[in-house]
């Protein structure tokens, strides 16, 4: 929020927000809403890394390949070989992190940018999505497989959900935190030159492929942690729900939907997008299966066009107006 | 015929005119000149209404224009050539003068137009199957001209043709305008030469910073001073 | 094992004239409302069950319902760009692309909730024609044929009437063409006419064909995206050809391999090809 960079009134907002965060596991009148909780973080958490490249104009519409190798490697490797989690999570960022390497390098290196660049990753999502089905004897195909039952620190699974709900808490701080460095650095200043024209930015000095490529890595490997904790949360994965090219888009949306420009805009919008679709998919009677998801796309199809800034940047805008606090 | 009175034109918070006001005659050929950047173009564009004017009126024919979109401006008879001759440049040079004729009321005088313009631009001719994009610079501001007249404009308005041409190619360009003129067009022209500009005009306006600085005949413009030095290099 | 890759080769050719079809469709709404329509290969599906619908419900003669289903894919196709294309069409780029995504959604569930999940079809039997080993669908060899002749037909259509005149300047450089007298918004409408009314050709086709399911257009959407992008966007004649090249190529590794490497290689085609030459092969328009 560019109005409340340096005002008290936004200190006090982000804390208490993020309060109210902290302190909801211990408010909350079931489990089941600890577990609406914990999704909404963590797709907080994937959409917020999301968005540390989309905000710069680099719109990746293919992250399910990330959270697809973070989700399937460590669970590979723990249900077959018994490796620890703590392990296998290095491996999965690791390897999300080599492959954003080499396909980002190609990208930048051709210079493909914008539309191109958006169906690049599209198509991309889709081969990961692909690869695992193709391998189904090692992965399930697309029954996809299930995490071997085990608790403790250990192999980091909890019959509490709370312990991952403060968890992946401190994943969304750590996100948020450096959506934040990123925001004093020089990287932000460099990104936003190469936005605006790639000529005069490389004209000045700028090494382009060196910042899309520092981007694109974080927002990797962040995006890969997201789909480990899902991994290990969940206890089920398959390639439909954590790889391809819907829930690649599923992770646009929440972004986009809270906005995509400011700190808390994909938590907004993931605290939306959850709700939602649990809502939709409690309320209605399985005898009308179908007639949630045909709700759910219209409210989604409504609010793209109503809201294009997003939920929390239209209410910045509208306050901006309202209280005519100048834009630094 | 068309009667520009007080328009302002802002392009976002940037005020582009303030307070142009213009005429143009029947069979008349009117310049507006002005350096760079003073708004010319944004003017001949509020006219076609590519562009809206916050306030003031335009007319023509005695009828309000101000407001309309273009495609119903052309079809009350107001034609632009745009700025940097643009044509359509995977279209060849005879679809190109088609598009020209696109409006139902010029239609059914499309082929005989062609063959016309095909005579008094026979470069064109030869080269009509040929893609717009592949003609030179000059070929193609004739290109652009040309098209404006297959749809039988009662008002021509020009933006710029000598821009980026070389002399020899500028001079055939106001040759062709003379010509225009011969045939009792009705033409505005913005034209940052003015020099080559005046030698055509029946009436000239200056405009500076989007405001209308001075009017006149072109003997008014050659005698004043100030003009002289500013604008013809005198 | 040649008989095979012959007539993997050749089912490969007669696919990818109707792939042709599709790809011209979304070439055509890009180049023209410069709009990319994530959800062609939904409204395939959905041309599908009206023609089915019509058909089997109201008990109108095969042709009469593929007519009906060809007329109402081309209305569809003229109300999601007055509801959804029209309040978009100065928005960011991304913002069109996700809610056409969510017109994914709504039509996928809406074919769902109408006719179910389960497979539908219009049973037709149809003569298979032999030369010595090889085998080939007449439907398929009707599909090929009818793709090619609509083809023809539009493109005659383009470069003969006034309209498709117009769609061309609008599609080249919109400011000059309304400085010609014409009206954009028209011309919008008139192109998702006719990429609707092509995806119930292509679905007409499809009848003798395949089954259909509410998740049938998924694939057919991103197949229809490589063959568009790989032939160079915007580009009518890159679509085609890359149409055939990449029906050709599926069909071909599918017989070798399976399906799933079919498209995996597919979409590393289309991978490497945005690496090498992003405006892809015949060069991209717009």
């Amino acid at each position: 929020m560019i109005m409340k960079r340096n005002s008290t009134t936004s200190k006090i907002v982000t804390a208490g927000v993020l309060l109210i965060i902290a302190l909801a596991p211990l408010l909350a009148t079931s489990e089941y809403m600890v577990h609406i909780g914990t999704l909404i973080l963590l797709w907080a958490f994937v959409s917020t890394a999301w968005a540390y490249m989309a905000r710069f104009g680099l719109v990746s519409l293919g992250h399910g390949v990330f959270l697809g190798i973070g989700a399937y490697i460590p669970v590979m490797l723990f249900n077959y070989y018994g490796v620890s989690p703590w392990l296998g999570m290095l491996a999965g960022v690791g390897a999300a992190v080599l492959v954003a390497s080499i396909l980002g390098y190609a990208c930048f290196r051709f210079g493909l940018i914008g539309d191109y660049f958006a169906l690049v990753t599209l198509a991309m999502a889709e081969v990961v999505s692909l690869a695992i089905v193709a391998c189904r004897e090692v992965t399930g195909g697309s029954l996809g497989c299930t995490l071997k039952a085990s608790v403790g620190w250990a192999s980091f699974q909890f019959d509490d959900k709370r312990y991952f709900y403060y968890i992946i808490f401190a994943f969304l701080l750590l996100a948020l935190y450096i959506w934040r460095l990123i925001d004093k650095s020089r990287m932000r200043l460099a990104l936003t030159a190469i936005e605006e024209s790639e000529l005069a930015a490389s004209s000045m000095g700028v090494s382009i492929i060196r910042f899309k490529m520092g981007i694109t890595l974080l927002s990797a490997g962040l995006t890969a942690m997201g789909g480990v904790l899902y991994a290990q949360y969940v206890t089920y994965i398959n390639p439909g729900t954590i790889s391809g090219v819907g829930v690649s888009l599923s992770t646009c949306f929440k972004a986009i939907l809270g906005g995509m420009f400011n700190i808390f805009g994909p938590l907004a919008g993931s605290a939306i997008m959850v709700s939602l679709e649990e809502y939709f998919r409690i309320s209605f009677d399985t005898g009308f299966l179908g007639v949630s998801e045909i709700i759910f796309g219209v409210v989604l199809l409504v609010m793209i066009i109503f809201l294009p800034k997003g939920i929390v940047g239209s209410v910045s805008e509208w306050l901006n107006k309202r209280f005519g606090v100048a834009r630094s | 015929m068309l009667t520009v009175d007080a328009i302002d034109t802002y392009y976002g918070e940037f005020q582009a005119l303030e307070g142009v006001s213009l005429k143009v005659e029947k069979g008349q050929t009117v310049i507006v000149v002005g350096p760079n950047g003073a708004g010319k173009s944004t003017l001949l564009k509020t006219i076609l209404g590519l562009q809206k004017a916050r306030t003031g009126s335009i007319k023509f024919q005695d009828e309000e224009i101000s407001g309309l979109a273009p495609h119903k401006v052309v079809e009350r008879g107001i034609s632009m050539v745009p700025e940097g001759g643009r044509v359509f440049p995977e279209l060849s040079v005879q679809d190109n003068l088609r598009v020209g004729s696109y409006n139902p009321v010029a239609r059914p005088n499309a082929q005989r137009q062609m063959e016309q313009i095909f005579s008094l631009f026979p470069i064109l001719s030869d080269r009509k199957r040929q893609a717009a994009g592949s003609l030179s610079g000059g070929e193609r501001q004739m290109l652009a001209i040309a098209r404006i007249l297959m749809s039988c404009p009662k008002l021509i308005m020009l933006d710029e043709p000598s821009l980026g041409l070389a002399p020899l190619v500028v001079n055939m360009v106001f040759d062709f305008i003379q010509q225009m003129k011969k045939e009792g067009y009705a033409i505005l022209l913005v034209e940052q030469n003015a020099n080559k500009a005046l030698k055509v005009a029946d009436y000239a306006y200056l405009v500076e910073s989007g405001k209308l600085v001075y009017e006149g005949d072109r003997d008014s413009f050659d005698k004043n001073p100030y003009i002289k030095t500013a604008y013809l290099g005198l | 094992m040649l008989e095979e890759l012959l007539m993997a080769f050749i089912n490969g050719i007669l696919l990818g004239g109707v792939l042709a079809l599709l790809a011209f469709g979304l070439n055509l709404i890009f180049g023209v409302v410069k709009i990319i329509h994530m959800a062609y290969g939904q409204f395939v599906m959905l041309g599908f069950y009206f023609i089915y619908y019509f058909h089997t419900a109201w008990h109108m003669p095969l042709l009469v319902a593929m007519g009906a289903g060809i007329v109402v894919m081309g209305l569809l196709g003229m109300l999601v760009q007055l509801l959804i294309i029209n309040p978009l069409l100065n928005a960011p780029r991304l913002n069109q692309l996700l809610a056409l995504a969510s017109l994914i959604i709504v039509l996928e569930n809406l074919a769902q909730v109408i006719w179910g999940a389960d497979y539908r079809g219009i049973p037709i039997s149809m003569p298979i024609i032999q030369f010595g080993d090889i085998f080939i669908r007449s439907s398929y060899l009707l599909a090929f044929l009818g793709a090619i002749a609509t083809l023809g037909i539009l493109y005659l259509f383009l470069h003969k009437t006034y309209f498709g005149l117009a769609i061309r300047s609008v599609a080249q450089d919109v400011e000059i063409a309304k400085g010609m007298g014409i009206n954009p918004k028209v011309i919008y409408y008139i192109t998702l006419a006719a990429g609707g009314a092509l995806t119930g050709v292509v679905a007409a086709f499809f009848i003798p064909i395949y089954t259909v399911h509410p998740h049938f257009g998924a694939s057919f959407t991103l197949m229809a995206f490589v063959i568009v992008v790989f032939g160079g966007m915007g580009n009518l004649m890159g679509g085609f050809i890359s149409a055939f090249i990449i029906g050709v190529v599926t069909s071909i590794t599918a017989v070798l391999t399976s399906t799933e490497v079919a498209d995996i290689l597919a979409l590393v085609m289309f991978i490497l090809m945005m690496m090498v030459r992003p405006q892809g092969i015949l060069g991209a328009k717009a």
